[in-house]
Protein backbone atom coordinates (compact mmCIF):
# COMPACT_ATOMS: atom_id res chain seq x y z
CA UNK A 1 0.00 0.00 0.00
CA UNK A 2 2.58 2.32 1.09
CA UNK A 3 4.40 1.70 -2.13
CA UNK A 4 1.03 2.28 -4.21
CA UNK A 5 0.74 5.26 -2.61
CA UNK A 6 4.16 6.43 -3.38
CA UNK A 7 3.88 5.46 -6.61
CA UNK A 8 0.36 7.77 -6.98
CA UNK A 9 2.56 10.54 -5.10
CA UNK A 10 5.60 10.56 -7.35
CA UNK A 11 3.41 10.38 -10.60
CA UNK A 12 0.50 13.40 -8.87
CA UNK A 13 3.96 15.39 -8.09
CA UNK A 14 5.29 14.35 -11.70
CA UNK A 15 1.85 15.59 -13.15
CA UNK A 16 2.07 19.02 -11.15
CA UNK A 17 5.89 19.15 -12.29
CA UNK A 18 4.74 18.31 -15.95
CA UNK A 19 2.28 21.14 -15.73
CA UNK A 20 3.86 23.59 -14.62
CA UNK A 21 6.83 23.23 -16.58
CA UNK A 22 5.50 22.80 -20.04
CA UNK A 23 4.02 26.41 -20.31
CA UNK A 24 8.07 26.91 -20.02
CA UNK A 25 9.21 24.40 -22.74
CA UNK A 26 6.78 25.75 -24.86
CA UNK A 27 8.35 28.95 -24.58
CA UNK A 28 11.73 27.99 -26.21
CA UNK A 29 10.63 25.77 -29.33
CA UNK A 30 7.86 28.18 -30.70
CA UNK A 31 6.05 27.72 -33.54
CA UNK A 32 8.02 30.12 -35.87
CA UNK A 33 11.15 28.41 -35.00
CA UNK A 34 9.74 25.32 -35.66
CA UNK A 35 8.39 25.76 -39.32
CA UNK A 36 11.55 27.75 -39.74
CA UNK A 37 13.55 24.78 -39.11
CA UNK A 38 10.90 22.55 -41.00
CA UNK A 39 11.76 25.01 -43.69
CA UNK A 40 15.71 24.20 -43.62
CA UNK A 41 15.04 20.57 -43.53
CA UNK A 42 12.82 20.54 -46.84
CA UNK A 43 15.17 22.88 -48.75
CA UNK A 44 18.04 20.99 -47.69
CA UNK A 45 16.27 17.63 -49.11
CA UNK A 46 15.96 19.43 -52.04
CA UNK A 47 19.23 20.33 -52.39
CA UNK A 48 20.31 16.94 -52.20
CA UNK A 49 17.62 15.57 -54.53
CA UNK A 50 19.55 18.28 -57.25
CA UNK A 51 22.83 17.40 -56.27
CA UNK A 52 21.83 13.90 -56.89
CA UNK A 53 20.64 14.69 -60.18
CA UNK A 54 23.88 16.66 -60.72
CA UNK A 55 25.99 14.01 -59.99
CA UNK A 56 24.21 11.53 -62.59
CA UNK A 57 24.38 13.81 -65.23
CA UNK A 58 28.21 13.98 -64.58
CA UNK A 59 28.32 10.25 -64.66
CA UNK A 60 26.50 9.94 -67.97
CA UNK A 61 28.74 12.47 -69.76
CA UNK A 62 31.60 10.79 -68.00
CA UNK A 63 30.17 7.74 -69.88
CA UNK A 64 29.89 9.40 -73.17
CA UNK A 65 33.60 10.48 -72.50
CA UNK A 66 34.54 7.32 -72.00
CA UNK A 67 33.35 6.03 -75.62
CA UNK A 68 34.02 8.84 -77.27
CA UNK A 69 37.80 8.13 -76.30
CA UNK A 70 37.46 4.28 -77.38
CA UNK A 71 36.18 5.78 -80.49
CA UNK A 72 39.29 7.91 -81.04
CA UNK A 73 41.64 5.44 -80.31
CA UNK A 74 39.62 3.37 -82.58
CA UNK A 75 39.78 6.44 -85.52
CA UNK A 76 43.51 6.51 -84.64
CA UNK A 77 44.52 3.08 -84.77
CA UNK A 78 42.84 2.55 -88.15
CA UNK A 79 44.55 5.64 -89.33
CA UNK A 80 47.68 5.06 -88.56
CA UNK A 81 47.06 0.93 -90.20
CA UNK A 82 46.16 3.58 -93.49
CA UNK A 83 49.16 5.64 -93.35
CA UNK A 84 51.73 2.38 -92.43
CA UNK A 85 49.86 0.83 -95.93
CA UNK A 86 50.76 3.93 -97.83
CA UNK A 87 54.24 4.17 -96.62
CA UNK A 88 54.64 0.48 -97.48
CA UNK A 89 52.66 1.23 -100.86
CA UNK A 90 55.39 3.88 -101.39
CA UNK A 91 58.33 1.99 -100.21
CA UNK A 92 56.59 -1.12 -102.76
CA UNK A 93 56.64 1.48 -106.20
CA UNK A 94 60.08 2.69 -104.89
CA UNK A 95 61.34 -0.25 -104.87
CA UNK A 96 60.18 -1.25 -108.21
CA UNK A 97 61.28 2.26 -109.94
CA UNK A 98 64.58 1.98 -107.95
CA UNK A 99 66.35 1.82 -111.46
CA UNK A 100 66.82 6.04 -110.38
CA UNK A 101 67.39 7.59 -107.05
CA UNK A 102 64.30 8.33 -105.87
CA UNK A 103 63.72 11.97 -104.94
CA UNK A 104 61.68 12.80 -101.85
CA UNK A 105 58.31 14.73 -102.67
CA UNK A 106 59.59 18.18 -101.69
CA UNK A 107 62.89 17.68 -103.75
CA UNK A 108 61.13 16.89 -107.07
CA UNK A 109 61.40 19.23 -110.08
CA UNK A 110 57.88 19.93 -110.78
CA UNK A 111 57.27 21.50 -107.01
CA UNK A 112 60.24 24.04 -107.70
CA UNK A 113 59.37 25.15 -111.15
CA UNK A 114 59.40 28.64 -110.89
CA UNK A 115 58.80 31.18 -114.04
CA UNK A 116 60.49 35.06 -114.41
CA UNK A 117 61.50 36.85 -116.74
CA UNK A 118 60.62 40.15 -117.97
CA UNK A 119 58.30 42.03 -121.32
CA UNK A 120 58.92 45.18 -122.87
CA UNK A 121 57.20 47.12 -124.88
CA UNK A 122 59.13 50.11 -127.44
CA UNK A 123 58.82 53.22 -129.08
CA UNK A 124 60.94 54.44 -131.13
CA UNK A 125 61.54 57.66 -133.53
CA UNK A 126 64.69 58.59 -135.33
CA UNK A 127 65.43 61.60 -136.71
CA UNK A 128 63.56 62.56 -139.66
CA UNK A 129 61.31 59.19 -139.45
CA UNK A 130 57.39 58.84 -138.06
CA UNK A 131 57.38 57.22 -134.60
CA UNK A 132 56.46 53.87 -133.98
CA UNK A 133 56.14 50.88 -131.39
CA UNK A 134 59.36 49.06 -132.51
CA UNK A 135 59.73 46.25 -130.20
CA UNK A 136 57.41 44.20 -128.25
CA UNK A 137 59.48 41.94 -126.24
CA UNK A 138 58.49 38.75 -124.10
CA UNK A 139 61.37 37.28 -122.33
CA UNK A 140 60.64 34.40 -119.53
CA UNK A 141 63.05 32.22 -118.03
CA UNK A 142 61.79 28.98 -116.35
CA UNK A 143 63.89 27.82 -113.29
CA UNK A 144 63.59 24.26 -112.58
CA UNK A 145 65.23 23.80 -108.78
CA UNK A 146 65.67 19.68 -109.23
CA UNK A 147 67.51 19.14 -105.62
CA UNK A 148 69.26 21.37 -103.31
CA UNK A 149 72.38 21.57 -106.10
CA UNK A 150 70.65 21.45 -109.50
CA UNK A 151 69.08 23.69 -111.33
CA UNK A 152 68.04 24.06 -114.80
CA UNK A 153 67.55 27.54 -116.22
CA UNK A 154 66.55 28.65 -119.79
CA UNK A 155 65.62 31.79 -121.28
CA UNK A 156 63.91 32.40 -123.97
CA UNK A 157 62.99 36.10 -125.80
CA UNK A 158 60.08 36.31 -128.11
CA UNK A 159 60.21 39.81 -130.01
CA UNK A 160 58.33 41.40 -132.21
CA UNK A 161 60.23 43.92 -134.29
CA UNK A 162 58.23 46.74 -136.59
CA UNK A 163 60.45 47.79 -139.89
CA UNK A 164 62.79 44.92 -139.51
CA UNK A 165 61.37 43.41 -143.09
CA UNK A 166 62.80 44.66 -146.25
CA UNK A 167 59.28 46.88 -147.27
CA UNK A 168 57.98 46.90 -144.22
CA UNK A 169 56.15 44.68 -141.95
CA UNK A 170 57.18 43.13 -139.06
CA UNK A 171 58.82 39.75 -137.79
CA UNK A 172 58.70 37.77 -135.14
CA UNK A 173 61.55 35.97 -133.39
CA UNK A 174 61.91 33.36 -131.15
CA UNK A 175 65.34 32.90 -129.35
CA UNK A 176 67.25 30.98 -127.01
CA UNK A 177 69.18 33.47 -124.74
CA UNK A 178 70.34 30.82 -122.04
CA UNK A 179 69.36 26.87 -121.59
CA UNK A 180 71.82 25.54 -119.03
CA UNK A 181 72.16 23.15 -115.91
CA UNK A 182 73.83 24.10 -113.32
CA UNK A 183 75.51 21.75 -110.32
CA UNK A 184 76.81 23.45 -107.29
CA UNK A 185 79.87 20.85 -106.95
CA UNK A 186 80.29 22.69 -103.51
CA UNK A 187 80.85 25.85 -101.74
CA UNK A 188 83.35 26.98 -104.13
CA UNK A 189 82.92 25.44 -107.90
CA UNK A 190 79.45 25.68 -109.38
CA UNK A 191 79.59 23.27 -113.19
CA UNK A 192 77.26 24.75 -115.62
CA UNK A 193 76.55 22.95 -119.34
CA UNK A 194 74.76 23.97 -122.05
CA UNK A 195 74.09 26.60 -124.01
CA UNK A 196 75.58 29.45 -121.45
CA UNK A 197 75.50 33.26 -121.01
CA UNK A 198 79.28 34.06 -121.55
CA UNK A 199 81.16 36.32 -118.40
CA UNK A 200 82.59 38.02 -121.59
CA UNK A 201 82.59 41.40 -119.20
CA UNK A 202 79.31 41.48 -117.19
CA UNK A 203 76.73 43.47 -119.59
CA UNK A 204 75.45 40.27 -121.16
CA UNK A 205 74.89 38.29 -117.53
CA UNK A 206 73.74 41.46 -116.10
CA UNK A 207 70.48 42.10 -118.86
CA UNK A 208 67.60 42.21 -118.83
CA UNK A 209 64.71 44.64 -119.63
CA UNK A 210 63.65 45.32 -116.40
CA UNK A 211 67.27 45.78 -115.35
CA UNK A 212 69.12 47.76 -118.29
CA UNK A 213 68.87 51.89 -117.25
CA UNK A 214 68.72 52.28 -121.48
CA UNK A 215 66.98 50.03 -123.67
CA UNK A 216 69.75 49.70 -126.45
CA UNK A 217 72.93 47.76 -125.61
CA UNK A 218 76.03 49.26 -126.12
CA UNK A 219 77.38 49.37 -130.06
CA UNK A 220 80.51 47.70 -128.83
CA UNK A 221 78.80 44.18 -127.54
CA UNK A 222 77.99 43.41 -131.13
CA UNK A 223 81.64 42.71 -131.15
CA UNK A 224 80.97 39.68 -128.20
CA UNK A 225 79.27 36.72 -128.33
CA UNK A 226 76.54 36.77 -126.14
CA UNK A 227 76.00 33.13 -125.27
CA UNK A 228 77.92 29.96 -125.83
CA UNK A 229 77.92 25.86 -126.08
CA UNK A 230 80.01 24.06 -123.56
CA UNK A 231 81.00 23.80 -120.14
CA UNK A 232 82.36 26.07 -117.41
CA UNK A 233 83.30 26.11 -113.74
CA UNK A 234 82.26 29.04 -111.64
CA UNK A 235 82.06 30.46 -108.06
CA UNK A 236 83.32 32.79 -105.21
CA UNK A 237 86.07 33.00 -102.88
CA UNK A 238 85.19 35.10 -99.92
CA UNK A 239 88.11 37.71 -98.41
CA UNK A 240 87.99 38.17 -94.81
CA UNK A 241 84.26 39.19 -93.19
CA UNK A 242 83.39 41.73 -95.14
CA UNK A 243 81.67 40.82 -97.93
CA UNK A 244 84.89 41.44 -99.82
CA UNK A 245 85.42 38.23 -102.85
CA UNK A 246 87.14 37.31 -105.38
CA UNK A 247 84.96 35.55 -108.32
CA UNK A 248 85.85 33.44 -111.07
CA UNK A 249 84.39 31.45 -114.19
CA UNK A 250 86.29 29.63 -116.76
CA UNK A 251 84.71 27.83 -119.30
CA UNK A 252 85.23 25.83 -122.82
CA UNK A 253 83.09 26.49 -125.45
CA UNK A 254 82.36 26.03 -129.33
CA UNK A 255 83.29 28.98 -130.02
CA UNK A 256 82.93 31.50 -132.94
CA UNK A 257 82.74 30.15 -136.70
CA UNK A 258 82.72 31.69 -140.05
CA UNK A 259 79.02 32.01 -142.04
CA UNK A 260 81.38 30.83 -144.95
CA UNK A 261 83.64 28.31 -143.65
CA UNK A 262 86.74 30.36 -145.07
CA UNK A 263 88.49 33.11 -142.98
CA UNK A 264 87.49 36.16 -144.61
CA UNK A 265 87.12 39.74 -142.44
CA UNK A 266 83.52 39.89 -142.59
CA UNK A 267 82.55 36.40 -141.98
CA UNK A 268 83.13 35.80 -138.71
CA UNK A 269 79.95 34.59 -136.99
CA UNK A 270 80.06 35.33 -133.71
CA UNK A 271 76.58 33.28 -132.48
CA UNK A 272 77.59 29.96 -134.63
CA UNK A 273 79.65 26.97 -134.70
CA UNK A 274 76.80 25.30 -132.40
CA UNK A 275 76.41 22.13 -134.39
CA UNK A 276 75.75 23.02 -137.83
CA UNK A 277 77.85 20.64 -139.77
CA UNK A 278 78.18 23.08 -142.89
CA UNK A 279 80.00 25.75 -140.46
CA UNK A 280 81.83 23.06 -138.06
CA UNK A 281 84.79 23.03 -137.03
CA UNK A 282 86.13 20.89 -134.00
CA UNK A 283 88.43 23.53 -132.42
CA UNK A 284 87.18 24.66 -128.91
CA UNK A 285 87.56 27.90 -127.52
CA UNK A 286 88.62 29.26 -123.94
CA UNK A 287 88.04 32.13 -122.02
CA UNK A 288 86.81 32.85 -118.65
CA UNK A 289 86.88 35.68 -115.84
CA UNK A 290 88.50 37.11 -112.77
CA UNK A 291 86.63 39.64 -110.48
CA UNK A 292 87.16 41.58 -107.58
CA UNK A 293 84.41 42.38 -105.57
CA UNK A 294 85.46 45.33 -102.68
CA UNK A 295 82.36 46.62 -100.61
CA UNK A 296 83.52 49.10 -97.79
CA UNK A 297 79.22 49.38 -96.33
CA UNK A 298 76.09 48.49 -98.03
CA UNK A 299 75.14 50.36 -101.23
CA UNK A 300 78.89 51.13 -101.58
CA UNK A 301 81.14 49.04 -103.51
CA UNK A 302 83.43 48.95 -106.40
CA UNK A 303 83.76 45.84 -108.76
CA UNK A 304 86.28 45.18 -110.91
CA UNK A 305 86.77 42.20 -114.03
CA UNK A 306 89.30 41.02 -116.62
CA UNK A 307 88.31 38.73 -119.09
CA UNK A 308 88.57 37.13 -122.11
CA UNK A 309 87.96 34.66 -124.88
CA UNK A 310 90.42 32.76 -127.63
CA UNK A 311 90.13 29.94 -130.02
CA UNK A 312 90.26 29.59 -134.01
CA UNK A 313 87.08 30.81 -136.28
CA UNK A 314 87.78 28.92 -139.98
CA UNK A 315 87.23 25.87 -140.72
CA UNK A 316 90.17 25.19 -141.82
CA UNK A 317 91.52 25.97 -138.23
CA UNK A 318 93.99 28.79 -138.82
CA UNK A 319 92.75 32.45 -138.28
CA UNK A 320 91.93 32.78 -134.47
CA UNK A 321 89.54 35.03 -132.48
CA UNK A 322 90.25 36.13 -129.26
CA UNK A 323 88.51 39.29 -126.97
CA UNK A 324 90.02 40.66 -123.83
CA UNK A 325 87.10 42.76 -121.72
CA UNK A 326 87.93 45.09 -118.52
CA UNK A 327 84.87 45.81 -116.44
CA UNK A 328 83.79 47.64 -113.68
CA UNK A 329 81.29 48.63 -111.65
CA UNK A 330 80.70 51.26 -108.26
CA UNK A 331 77.92 52.40 -106.14
CA UNK A 332 78.29 55.04 -103.96
CA UNK A 333 75.53 55.14 -101.56
CA UNK A 334 71.86 53.38 -102.89
CA UNK A 335 71.53 56.58 -105.18
CA UNK A 336 74.61 56.75 -107.52
CA UNK A 337 75.76 53.96 -110.08
CA UNK A 338 78.87 54.05 -112.53
CA UNK A 339 79.84 51.42 -114.29
CA UNK A 340 81.48 50.42 -117.90
CA UNK A 341 83.46 48.37 -120.34
CA UNK A 342 86.18 48.42 -122.46
CA UNK A 343 86.41 45.45 -125.13
CA UNK A 344 89.06 44.65 -127.66
CA UNK A 345 89.12 41.81 -130.06
CA UNK A 346 91.71 40.36 -132.20
CA UNK A 347 90.37 38.92 -135.49
CA UNK A 348 93.01 36.94 -137.64
CA UNK A 349 91.53 37.21 -141.70
CA UNK A 350 92.56 35.69 -145.25
CA UNK A 351 91.96 38.89 -146.67
CA UNK A 352 93.02 41.85 -144.48
CA UNK A 353 95.57 40.48 -142.03
CA UNK A 354 94.77 40.85 -137.66
CA UNK A 355 92.07 43.28 -137.14
CA UNK A 356 90.79 44.76 -133.69
CA UNK A 357 87.16 45.46 -133.86
CA UNK A 358 86.76 47.63 -130.38
CA UNK A 359 85.11 49.83 -128.00
CA UNK A 360 84.52 51.00 -124.52
CA UNK A 361 80.97 52.22 -122.89
CA UNK A 362 80.65 54.25 -119.75
CA UNK A 363 77.37 55.00 -118.22
CA UNK A 364 76.56 56.79 -114.78
CA UNK A 365 73.01 56.73 -112.78
CA UNK A 366 71.73 59.07 -110.43
CA UNK A 367 68.24 58.81 -107.94
CA UNK A 368 66.91 61.29 -107.53
CA UNK A 369 65.55 59.83 -104.23
CA UNK A 370 69.19 60.48 -102.80
CA UNK A 371 68.22 64.33 -102.91
CA UNK A 372 65.08 63.97 -100.44
CA UNK A 373 63.72 66.71 -102.35
CA UNK A 374 60.12 65.57 -100.68
CA UNK A 375 58.78 66.38 -104.22
CA UNK A 376 55.71 64.35 -105.58
CA UNK A 377 57.32 61.53 -107.97
CA UNK A 378 60.79 62.95 -108.49
CA UNK A 379 62.08 60.50 -105.87
CA UNK A 380 60.72 57.64 -108.58
CA UNK A 381 63.11 58.77 -111.09
CA UNK A 382 66.51 57.91 -111.68
CA UNK A 383 68.94 59.83 -114.11
CA UNK A 384 71.05 58.40 -116.44
CA UNK A 385 73.64 58.84 -119.17
CA UNK A 386 76.07 56.92 -121.36
CA UNK A 387 78.36 57.35 -123.78
CA UNK A 388 79.45 54.92 -126.58
CA UNK A 389 82.24 53.92 -129.18
CA UNK A 390 83.14 51.56 -131.59
CA UNK A 391 85.44 50.95 -134.39
CA UNK A 392 84.60 47.85 -136.22
CA UNK A 393 87.62 47.78 -138.01
CA UNK A 394 86.10 47.49 -141.49
CA UNK A 395 86.07 51.36 -141.55
CA UNK A 396 82.97 52.17 -139.28
CA UNK A 397 83.50 54.35 -136.41
CA UNK A 398 80.02 55.07 -134.67
CA UNK A 399 79.80 57.38 -131.02
CA UNK A 400 76.82 57.91 -129.13
CA UNK A 401 75.92 59.82 -126.14
CA UNK A 402 72.65 59.03 -124.64
CA UNK A 403 70.67 60.93 -121.86
CA UNK A 404 67.53 59.90 -120.12
CA UNK A 405 65.50 58.57 -117.34
CA UNK A 406 64.17 55.57 -115.74
CA UNK A 407 60.77 56.22 -113.89
CA UNK A 408 60.66 53.02 -111.28
CA UNK A 409 56.35 52.60 -111.47
CA UNK A 410 57.44 49.88 -109.20
CA UNK A 411 60.66 48.23 -108.83
CA UNK A 412 60.40 45.77 -111.46
CA UNK A 413 58.25 48.28 -113.53
CA UNK A 414 59.88 50.72 -115.41
CA UNK A 415 59.46 53.43 -117.91
CA UNK A 416 62.14 54.57 -119.54
CA UNK A 417 62.89 57.48 -122.39
CA UNK A 418 65.71 58.38 -123.76
CA UNK A 419 67.52 60.21 -126.76
CA UNK A 420 70.48 59.32 -128.31
CA UNK A 421 72.97 61.39 -130.19
CA UNK A 422 74.66 59.43 -132.47
CA UNK A 423 77.68 59.99 -134.44
CA UNK A 424 78.38 57.45 -137.55
CA UNK A 425 80.46 57.26 -140.24
CA UNK A 426 82.05 54.93 -142.65
CA UNK A 427 80.13 52.03 -144.93
CA UNK A 428 78.29 50.83 -142.69
CA UNK A 429 77.15 54.40 -140.85
CA UNK A 430 74.40 53.67 -138.64
CA UNK A 431 71.37 56.09 -139.19
CA UNK A 432 70.88 59.61 -136.76
CA UNK A 433 69.42 60.53 -133.26
CA UNK A 434 66.85 58.85 -132.14
CA UNK A 435 64.24 59.08 -129.55
CA UNK A 436 63.47 55.31 -127.39
CA UNK A 437 60.49 55.13 -124.96
CA UNK A 438 60.17 51.96 -123.56
CA UNK A 439 57.81 50.34 -120.74
CA UNK A 440 59.64 47.72 -118.72
CA UNK A 441 58.40 44.96 -116.47
CA UNK A 442 60.44 42.37 -114.47
CA UNK A 443 58.53 39.27 -113.50
CA UNK B 1 92.82 68.24 -139.49
CA UNK B 2 90.21 65.06 -139.79
CA UNK B 3 90.76 65.53 -135.92
CA UNK B 4 89.96 69.16 -135.38
CA UNK B 5 86.49 68.02 -137.51
CA UNK B 6 85.03 65.52 -135.11
CA UNK B 7 86.38 67.39 -132.03
CA UNK B 8 84.27 70.36 -133.15
CA UNK B 9 81.68 68.13 -133.66
CA UNK B 10 82.14 66.71 -130.61
CA UNK B 11 82.09 70.12 -128.94
CA UNK B 12 78.67 70.89 -130.97
CA UNK B 13 77.18 67.50 -130.16
CA UNK B 14 78.09 67.95 -126.48
CA UNK B 15 76.27 71.94 -126.27
CA UNK B 16 73.39 70.19 -127.87
CA UNK B 17 73.67 67.65 -125.30
CA UNK B 18 73.52 69.13 -122.51
CA UNK B 19 70.62 71.47 -124.10
CA UNK B 20 68.55 68.71 -124.56
CA UNK B 21 69.36 67.16 -121.44
CA UNK B 22 68.39 70.22 -119.39
CA UNK B 23 65.04 70.62 -121.73
CA UNK B 24 63.91 66.90 -121.02
CA UNK B 25 64.81 66.88 -117.23
CA UNK B 26 63.06 70.08 -116.92
CA UNK B 27 59.92 68.93 -118.33
CA UNK B 28 59.76 65.83 -116.54
CA UNK B 29 60.44 67.43 -113.36
CA UNK B 30 57.69 69.61 -114.20
CA UNK B 31 55.25 66.45 -115.19
CA UNK B 32 56.40 65.08 -111.58
CA UNK B 33 55.75 67.95 -109.79
CA UNK B 34 52.49 68.40 -111.32
CA UNK B 35 51.40 65.08 -110.73
CA UNK B 36 49.03 63.99 -107.87
CA UNK B 37 50.90 63.26 -104.28
CA UNK B 38 48.51 59.83 -103.16
CA UNK B 39 50.57 57.85 -105.48
CA UNK B 40 54.13 59.40 -104.06
CA UNK B 41 52.92 58.76 -100.70
CA UNK B 42 52.46 54.78 -101.02
CA UNK B 43 55.77 54.90 -103.26
CA UNK B 44 57.74 57.31 -100.72
CA UNK B 45 57.01 54.78 -98.09
CA UNK B 46 58.40 51.92 -100.43
CA UNK B 47 61.73 54.46 -101.12
CA UNK B 48 62.03 54.87 -96.65
CA UNK B 49 61.38 51.38 -96.45
CA UNK B 50 64.36 50.63 -98.75
CA UNK B 51 66.29 53.26 -97.08
CA UNK B 52 65.91 52.23 -93.52
CA UNK B 53 66.94 48.02 -94.95
CA UNK B 54 69.95 50.28 -96.50
CA UNK B 55 70.51 51.93 -93.20
CA UNK B 56 70.17 48.97 -90.67
CA UNK B 57 73.10 47.48 -92.76
CA UNK B 58 76.44 49.19 -92.48
CA UNK B 59 79.20 46.26 -92.34
CA UNK B 60 82.24 46.57 -93.33
CA UNK B 61 84.30 48.33 -91.14
CA UNK B 62 81.74 49.66 -88.63
CA UNK B 63 81.24 46.17 -87.88
CA UNK B 64 84.58 45.18 -87.37
CA UNK B 65 85.39 41.42 -87.50
CA UNK B 66 81.92 40.37 -86.52
CA UNK B 67 80.07 38.43 -89.29
CA UNK B 68 77.58 39.88 -92.01
CA UNK B 69 73.83 38.94 -90.98
CA UNK B 70 71.75 38.21 -94.13
CA UNK B 71 70.03 41.34 -93.84
CA UNK B 72 73.35 42.96 -94.45
CA UNK B 73 74.20 40.57 -97.19
CA UNK B 74 70.92 41.32 -98.88
CA UNK B 75 71.37 45.36 -98.81
CA UNK B 76 75.35 44.71 -100.05
CA UNK B 77 74.31 42.41 -102.99
CA UNK B 78 70.89 42.28 -103.80
CA UNK B 79 70.40 45.91 -105.01
CA UNK B 80 73.92 46.19 -107.19
CA UNK B 81 72.72 44.60 -110.82
CA UNK B 82 68.98 45.26 -110.39
CA UNK B 83 66.35 47.30 -108.24
CA UNK B 84 65.91 44.90 -105.21
CA UNK B 85 63.25 42.40 -105.09
CA UNK B 86 61.12 42.39 -101.96
CA UNK B 87 60.71 39.19 -99.71
CA UNK B 88 57.01 39.09 -100.05
CA UNK B 89 56.88 38.82 -103.84
CA UNK B 90 58.03 35.40 -103.80
CA UNK B 91 56.98 32.05 -101.54
CA UNK B 92 59.90 30.48 -99.66
CA UNK B 93 60.00 27.47 -102.05
CA UNK B 94 60.25 30.28 -104.89
CA UNK B 95 63.49 32.04 -103.03
CA UNK B 96 65.28 28.44 -102.76
CA UNK B 97 64.57 28.43 -106.91
CA UNK B 98 65.46 31.78 -107.26
CA UNK B 99 68.82 32.22 -105.01
CA UNK B 100 70.35 29.38 -106.50
CA UNK B 101 69.86 31.06 -109.57
CA UNK B 102 71.10 34.37 -108.23
CA UNK B 103 74.26 32.23 -106.25
CA UNK B 104 74.96 30.81 -109.72
CA UNK B 105 74.56 34.01 -112.05
CA UNK B 106 76.24 36.49 -109.11
CA UNK B 107 78.84 34.48 -108.17
CA UNK B 108 77.64 34.70 -104.71
CA UNK B 109 79.51 32.58 -102.02
CA UNK B 110 77.79 29.96 -100.84
CA UNK B 111 77.43 30.58 -96.81
CA UNK B 112 76.62 34.52 -98.04
CA UNK B 113 73.50 33.08 -100.40
CA UNK B 114 72.32 30.91 -97.78
CA UNK B 115 72.11 33.97 -95.43
CA UNK B 116 70.42 35.77 -97.60
CA UNK B 117 68.00 32.81 -98.28
CA UNK B 118 66.74 32.42 -95.08
CA UNK B 119 66.34 36.19 -94.34
CA UNK B 120 63.97 36.24 -97.39
CA UNK B 121 62.42 33.05 -96.59
CA UNK B 122 61.87 34.91 -92.91
CA UNK B 123 60.39 37.53 -94.58
CA UNK B 124 58.48 35.77 -97.67
CA UNK B 125 55.06 36.06 -99.01
CA UNK B 126 52.64 32.91 -99.55
C1 LIG C 1 75.59 40.03 -110.62
C2 LIG C 1 74.33 40.67 -110.77
C3 LIG C 1 73.18 40.26 -109.86
C4 LIG C 1 73.16 40.25 -108.50
C5 LIG C 1 74.27 40.62 -107.53
C6 LIG C 1 71.82 39.83 -108.14
N1 LIG C 1 71.07 39.61 -109.25
FE1 LIG C 1 69.12 39.02 -109.30
N2 LIG C 1 69.19 38.99 -111.33
C7 LIG C 1 70.26 39.34 -112.11
C8 LIG C 1 69.90 39.24 -113.49
C9 LIG C 1 70.81 39.55 -114.67
C10 LIG C 1 68.55 38.82 -113.53
C11 LIG C 1 67.64 38.64 -114.74
C12 LIG C 1 68.06 37.66 -115.70
C13 LIG C 1 67.92 36.27 -115.22
O1 LIG C 1 67.12 36.01 -114.30
O2 LIG C 1 68.60 35.41 -115.75
C14 LIG C 1 68.14 38.66 -112.16
C15 LIG C 1 66.89 38.23 -111.79
C16 LIG C 1 66.46 38.15 -110.48
C17 LIG C 1 65.16 37.71 -110.10
C18 LIG C 1 64.12 37.18 -111.02
C19 LIG C 1 63.19 38.19 -111.50
C20 LIG C 1 62.96 38.21 -112.97
O3 LIG C 1 61.96 38.82 -113.35
O4 LIG C 1 63.75 37.67 -113.76
C21 LIG C 1 65.09 37.79 -108.74
C22 LIG C 1 63.90 37.46 -107.86
C23 LIG C 1 66.37 38.24 -108.28
N3 LIG C 1 67.19 38.46 -109.35
C24 LIG C 1 66.70 38.41 -106.96
C25 LIG C 1 67.99 38.72 -106.51
C26 LIG C 1 68.38 38.71 -105.13
C27 LIG C 1 67.48 38.39 -103.96
C28 LIG C 1 69.68 39.06 -105.09
C29 LIG C 1 70.58 39.15 -103.88
C30 LIG C 1 71.22 37.96 -103.52
C31 LIG C 1 70.11 39.28 -106.47
N4 LIG C 1 69.05 39.07 -107.30
C32 LIG C 1 71.41 39.67 -106.84
C33 LIG C 1 71.50 39.74 -111.67
C34 LIG C 1 71.87 39.86 -110.33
Amino acid sequence: MKIHSLILGILAAGCVIGFTLTPRAGAVVNDEDFSSLKDLVTKQGRRIDQLEQTHEQDQKTHEQDQQQIQQLKQQLGETHAVATNATQKAEEVARVQSAYPVVSGAMSAMHNFTMVGDAEVQFGKAAGQHGSFVLADFAPIFLFRASDNVLFEAGFDVTLQNGSQPGGGSATHVDLSFAQLDYLFNDYVTVVAGDMVLPLGTYSERAAGWLNKIPDDPFSRDFLPGSGVGVQLRGAIPVGQSGQMVTYSVYGVNGPSSIDTNGIAGNLDLGGNVGDTGNWHANPSGGGRIGWFYPWQAHYDLELGVSGQTGVWDNAGRRSWSAGVLDAALHISPYFEAKGEYIYTMQETDDMGTIHPQGWWVQAGYKLAGLNLEIPRISNVELVSRYDTMHDALGTKTDRATVGFVYYISNTLLFEGDYEFLHSRGPNALPSNAFVLQLSYGL
Amino acid sequence: MKRLTSFKLGLREGVRLVAVTAVIYAAFIAFATGADTKAEDAKSADTKAADSKAADAKPAKKAGKKKLTGAELYAIHCNRCHAERYATEFTPGQWKTLMTHMRVRANLPAAQAKLILKYLQEDSGN
